[in-house]
């Protein structure tokens, strides 16, 4: 049993990582046939960091990634802080309703926002409102969530005293926040923010809906790609972010990992 | 000399339309130590978290000084707090634990410093200033938590069962460091505990509370020696408590016989709680006691015997030094300043029958003609 569920476990890591294992070799490919190998270059590579067309585009999503991460994690952080507060009942509900959004089709949430910001943009008798703004203010309204359903656990599993504590010791409930419980739910913050990037970087359905000609982000410009034959320096790319990515979550999960030992040898010290 | 320091009076606390505390009122002295003792969901947390400032009550007034504080912030009070798990703060190290709450008063270094220091030689913790607090063992977290309390020079500590998740070892010797503490600082304890003998141990002043009510009042030998009503008597200590009638001042009957007390000023015919100590029987010979049992059980604690006698039914527990082995016809000897008078409470028949079958409490009523004789 146990050797059919290790050949299981292989082919299951095969299937996710054979596409891009592909892709990083394609990525180094003299030839421009993907069925053949013909041979070790950095050709692509260089020919994408000569490409300023790519790279502005690549430059866009990271601005948005960046921004909307920063303001979805204080936002998220302080509804988190909210609804933790709450009773019992009223904190389930305001939890579900957080929730939703995150199951909502993508194409759903990027459909509504797209006529919200319409409505919006004739109330507001603006011409073309659809760009950069309306493309930050989708994509924070889709991390926040993320973010909430990371740093609610860790408000949880703090110990209530703690903020007692602080008041007890002259603390403002303000200066409590800062001095005791942010340290304390510093790990999901953090794994809310990087969360909330990784979404950010990669959508592409709701961005496509909610943004206009004058701002575009790489996952738009590329999926007008599929049109024509996509060009062996976007590999390359891809092979980068994707490099970048899996360099982000192992330094995430090495941080919880940290965090957890951490919690266990105090768990251990006080049996 | 001593003056007075806060005063609760007719507090009442509701949650959710459900009554916690029930009109307390109480007065706690400077520089007392005062412990509020009783079983869990007694109201004693609840009225150290009213004193805090952590809830604010549904009714009745919290006077600091002769000040109304009802609406002054936890943060506000010169007042702080021992919690039951310590709650220190996992992110700083002793030395900042310590630190807390005097850079948030905003001292200048020098003087956090120096009060550090002290307070760090106060509870025996010199040398591990930048220890992680969750490398400390328990007892040394727990000084740690008294330290950064203590270091705020706080009118009033409040501890919140601080000794609970200790071992007894340590616990006794917690008893003793926080005792010299209080006295060596002048500072007014406000302890909550459900363990009598600590209480006992440590208190000036007692005040056992059982259904968000103060059963009584006084100092750890009147709680002990003059319990109020059967609650306090079982709750204290171990008790026989009898059923019984106060015939006139200093006459008591119960069992069928009267014996001579030191308790007055009840009715005529009143029926009465009678309590008697385990520790205060004297076992004799069978013909010369006044009352007669057999011994059913006996349990080696020690110090004593825990020798469990049944009198008609009726199951005392004594404690006793002479080993009297199971099955034997002893008898026993009260003195009238072992035998002390309650009066009749909602406590009354709860507590202090050592029987495991209660039926047989009704045989006694059906004996007590020809127990005269005995």
């Amino acid at each position: 049993m146990r050797r059919v569920n290790r050949i299981f476990t292989v082919i299951v890591f095969i299937f996710l990582y054979i596409p891009m294992i592909v892709l990083a070799v394609a990525s180094f490919n003299k030839g421009t046939d993907i069925a053949i190998f013909q041979g070790f270059t950095f050709d692509q590579y260089k020919e994408l960091f000569r490409d300023d067309h790519l790279l502005r585009l690549l430059g866009n999503s990271v601005i948005i990634a960046v921004l909307s991460m920063a303001v979805a994690t204080v936002l998220g952080t302080v509804a988190s802080v909210g609804i933790h507060s709450m009773r019992g009942k009223l904190r389930s509900a305001v939890m579900g309703l957080t929730n939703i959004p995150m199951t909502n089709p993508d194409i759903v949430t990027g459909v509504s926002l797209a006529l919200l910001f319409a409505f919006v943009g004739v109330m507001l008798r603006i011409n073309a409102v659809l760009g950069f703004w309306t493309l930050l203010i989708a994509h924070i309204t889709f991390s926040l969530p993320y973010v909430i359903l990371n740093v609610m656990p860790k408000l949880a599993q703090m110990d209530p005293d703690l903020t007692e504590a602080a008041l007890d010791l002259g603390c403002t409930p303000v200066q409590a926040f800062f001095k005791v419980v942010l340290h304390e739910i510093m790990p999901g913050i953090i794994s809310g923010a990087l969360m909330a990037f990784t979404m950010s970087l990669d959508d592409f359905v709701i961005s496509y809906f909610v943004t206009g000609s004058g701002f575009v982000t790489l996952p738009v410009e590329i999926y007008s790609y599929t049109k024509k034959p996509i060009q062996p320096k976007v590999y390359a790319m891809f092979t980068l972010i994707f490099v970048a990515i899996l360099i982000l979550m192992v330094a995430m999960n090495l941080l919880q990992a940290r965090d957890s030992s951490k919690k266990l040898r105090r768990k251990e010290a006080r049996g | 000399m001593s003056q007075e320091l806060i005063r609760l009076t007719n507090l009442v606390m509701e949650f959710d339309g459900e009554r916690v505390l029930d009109s307390i009122n109480l007065y706690i002295n400077d520089k007392e130590f005062l412990t509020l003792l009783g079983p869990s969901g007694c109201g004693k947390t609840t009225t150290l978290r009213v004193i805090g400032g952590f809830l604010t009550p549904t009714s009745g007034d919290v006077l600091f000084d002769g000040k109304r504080i009802n609406d002054v912030p936890a943060y506000k009070r010169k007042i702080n707090t021992v919690f039951q798990r310590y709650a220190l703060f996992p992110h700083l190290d002793v030395y900042d634990n310590i630190a807390f709450g005097l850079r948030i008063a905003k001292l200048d270094q020098r003087e956090i410093d120096e009060r550090v220091t002290e307070m760090l030689e106060i509870v025996s913790l010199k040398g591990f200033e930048n220890r992680k607090v969750t490398s400390l063992s328990g007892g040394q977290q727990q000084r740690v938590a008294i330290a950064r309390a203590l270091v705020n020079r706080p009118k009033v500590l409040l501890l919140d069962e601080p000794l609970g998740a200790l071992d007894l070892r340590l616990r006794k010797d917690m008893q003793n460091e926080l005792k010299r503490i209080q006295q060596a600082m002048g500072i007014t304890f406000i302890y909550v505990t459900h363990d009598q003998e600590e209480a006992l141990t440590m208190s000036d002043t007692i005040v056992v509370m059982d259904k968000g009510k103060i059963q009584q009042i006084g100092r750890p030998e009147d709680i002990y020696n003059e319990p109020k009503n059967a609650f306090v008597a079982d709750f204290i200590g171990e008790s026989n408590i009898l059923d019984g009638v106060m015939l006139e001042d200093c006459k008591v009957k119960f069992f069928g016989r009267t014996f001579t007390c030191v308790d007055k000023g009840f009715e005529k015919n009143e029926p009465v709680d009678v309590v008697i100590r385990p520790e205060d029987i004297d076992i004799v010979e069978a013909d010369a006691g006044h009352l007669c049992g057999t011994v059913t059980s006996v349990t080696f604690k020690g110090v004593h015997y825990d020798t469990i006698v049944d009198f008609k039914g009726f199951k005392w527990l004594i404690q006793t030094t002479d080993y009297c082995p199971e099955g034997s016809y002893i008898g026993i000897r009260l003195n009238p300043e072992d035998i002390h008078i309650m009066r009749k409470s909602e406590y009354s028949g709860m507590f202090g029958d050592y029987s495991s079958y209660s039926a047989e409490y009704d045989e006694i009523a059906d004996a007590e003609g020809s127990e005269d004789e005995t």
